[in-house]
């Protein structure tokens, strides 16, 4: 009886791992056969001047943190307006997911652009952390409170990696790149 | 014991099979790359000549117990090959990567637990206890690795780490023959070896079957090169590095922001 039990377990254990053996193969194999215009198709459009005008609140053109005066002017709901609220800011957590497979899509010819494509996974992963604790604060209530701090520190993550993103690519001469800008 | 002339014929395909990969690993400088596996790859080609020694000049009692000994250790070996390639996969500039490193000891906590579970719930039927145990550790090592291929997958998925060329080959090959294996095992464990072997002696040839299938699949596929990289200028390659401090500093910088 108890080697009945463990038949009729280890079969569905056994079914349960080829079903999401099969899903993931899929979704794996989708991302490595995806070509350089399917990944700018897969960018959604995002009003690049609002995202600009968030970030350079608290850091400059160059990427330097502004000075203590003249930083934090935007108030929360302007930037709840110009990002569009939560929806927005789950775009931009899209966009970045393609920023990083962009760069990865370099990796392929330049295995140096490795070490790029990871620290700009990492800044992906933060703002997916951002994301993930303004939407707990949705549920709770609380999103209002929240949203300033944590959409700011996303949207400046997400704009400073679309600058890293043409900057390698811009380093290593993609034909390109043009299309690339006027995308992002 | 009497062998049959397909038997024969399974194991001699397998011993040169390792020759052949073990030949591969060394000429194309992949040794270097997977020492684990290549040494999984020697440990096969030692155990199949010990045991082919046993069974010529010793008795059928020493031959049965070296090949379930030698089956522990070739086991516990493939978990190892595993290991090596996570770091292959999990591991890109060096170093773990940040935020895998407690997701993946999970995993592996999670997958042993699981396959624990199921492994205690079984009682195959054996007239030796090293063949229970043989039995029982076939199948937690198959559910295991399964387990673990598979997860890595699912994170590498997930969190958007690519599957290096030759490491993804090598799991690839690894992960369907555990899968593979997982639903013969199930089969030979729920039968056991007491009343009849015939069940376990003709999966046991399935197994070999299927295992020099992911042989060959090895040679073939380790023996390819990755796809040539494109040369870039010294000053470039320069330009890049900075621009990955430049990335990692900005993240720092960002984190440490105190709110408005």
């Amino acid at each position: 009886m108890r080697n009945l039990y463990f038949v009729v377990l280890a079969v569905l254990f056994l079914a349960a791992l080829l079903a999401i053996l099969l899903r993931y193969s899929l979704r794996a194999r989708r991302a490595t056969d995806t070509t350089w215009n399917d990944l700018l198709q897969r960018l959604t459009w995002v009003d690049r001047d609002n995202i600009a005008m968030i970030a350079l609140d608290v850091v400059t053109e160059s990427g330097e943190l502004r000075q203590e005066a003249s930083r934090f002017a935007l108030e929360p709901p302007a930037i709840w307006t110009l990002l569009g609220g939560l929806e927005g800011l789950e775009v931009l957590e899209h966009n970045c997911h393609v920023l990083v497979e962009l760069a990865s899509y370099i990796q392929r010819w330049h295995p140096e652009a490795l070490v790029v494509a990871e620290q700009l996974r990492l800044n992906a992963r933060e703002i997916e952390w951002h994301v993930g604790r303004l939407k707990g604060a949705a549920e709770t209530g609380n999103l209002q409170s929240s949203f300033a701090a944590y959409a700011q520190r996303a949207t400046v993550t997400y704009y400073m990696m679309t600058r890293h993103v043409l900057e390698l690519y811009s380093q290593v001469g993609f034909p390109r790149l043009a299309d690339l800008q006027q995308a992002l | 014991m009497n062998l049959s002339g397909f038997d024969r014929f399974l194991w001699a395909a397998c011993l040169y099979g390792h020759i052949v990969l073990l030949a591969v690993l060394w000429i194309r400088r992949r040794a270097s790359s997977f020492p684990v596996f290549t040494s999984y790859v020697i440990e096969n080609i030692v155990k199949t000549s010990v045991l082919y020694f046993i069974l010529s000049h010793f008795s059928q009692g020493a031959y049965y117990y070296s090949y379930w000994s030698l089956g522990v250790v070739d086991e516990a070996l493939q978990i190892f090959v595993f290991y090596e390639l996570a770091v292959h996969v999990f591991c890109p500039t060096g170093t773990w990567a940040p935020d895998v490193r407690k997701t993946f000891l999970g995993l592996v906590c999670a997958s042993t637990l699981l396959a624990l579970s199921l492994t205690l719930l079984a009682h195959p039927a054996a007239h030796r206890w090293v063949q229970t145990f043989f039995l029982r550790s076939n199948f937690f090592s198959a559910a295991l690795l399964s387990e673990l291929f598979i997860g890595t997958l699912v994170l590498s998925v997930t969190v958007g780490l690519p599957w290096k060329t030759h490491a993804a080959k090598i799991a690839q090959g690894l992960g369907a023959f555990s899968i593979l294996c997982l639903a013969m095992d199930i089969v030979t464990t729920y039968v056991g070896i007491s009343h009849n072997t015939r069940v376990f002696s003709e999966l046991a040839r399935l197994k070999n079957l299927t295992y020099l299938g992911c042989e060959t699949y090895w040679i073939a596929m380790l023996w390819q090169e990755a796809p040539a990289p494109r040369e870039l200028p010294e000053a470039m390659r320069l330009k890049i590095y900075t621009l990955q401090k430049q990335v990692e500093y900005d993240l720092m910088r960002i984190r440490a922001w105190r709110g408005n």
